[in-house]
């Protein structure tokens, strides 16, 4: 592994994967608002699935690439992530207990964004702590 | 943050050589982000690493990083 290889943060394999992830999902999004079949709904809210796989096998490919202090921001930006998406879960079912939160503002898919959201600032976190 | 209790003599050795770190970093096939890194106390090497820093400079991994006075 080169330096200049090592040197880079976000790792390139995921990133194709990722664009179709991306435009799968997108797509999804949008036909669901359509009214279609039972069974075409269910295959289309599955499409997004396999280039997740791929996403992710490049994520996990592009991470092992790296050298090891790079590793380690990924790591612990995991730490930190990872909680916060269990804060954000947590409270979300108590408020929804407490006051009844809206499908329409608050659902399953509301959540995506904060995930990548929270990955985001555990890097810039991890990476203000070593660089 | 808390410096770590472990010193070392990378930045030393690297600049008798007068490689820069980016140098450093290729030969190690390490980011030069790791050398600035551990140069700076903010990052503790791997064992393997540190095995190779060592071997780089022709020196034992004990010559190279020792913990800091009182630390356990």
């Amino acid at each position: 592994m080169s330096a200049s290889r090592a040197a880079r943060l976000i790792p390139s394999q995921p990133i194709v994967p990722g664009i179709v992830w991306g435009a799968t999902y997108i797509a999804a999004r949008l036909l669901l608002e359509l009214e279609l079949a039972p069974g075409v709904r269910v295959a289309v809210a599955l499409a997004p699935v396999l280039p997740f796989v791929f996403t992710l096998v490049g994520l996990v490919q592009g991470i092992r690439s790296m050298d090891e202090l790079h590793r380690r921001v990924h790591l612990e930006a995991l730490v930190i992530a990872f909680p916060l998406t269990l804060l954000l879960v947590m409270t979300l079912g108590l408020l929804d207990l407490a006051v009844g939160l809206s499908p329409d503002d608050w659902s399953y898919r509301h959540l995506l964004p904060f995930l990548a959201i929270f990955y985001a600032f555990g890097i810039w976190r991890a990476w203000k702590r070593y660089l | 943050m808390e410096a770590l209790p472990v010193k070392n003599r990378l930045r030393v050795m690297r600049a008798e050589r007068e490689w820069s770190q980016a140098e450093l970093a290729e030969r190690l096939a390490v980011s030069r982000q790791t050398i600035n890194a551990v140069e700076t106390g903010r990052y503790e090497p791997s064992l393997g690493l540190a095995l190779r820093m060592a071997r780089l400079f022709g020196m034992s991994v004990e010559e190279l990083f020792e913990l800091e006075d009182g630390a356990a």
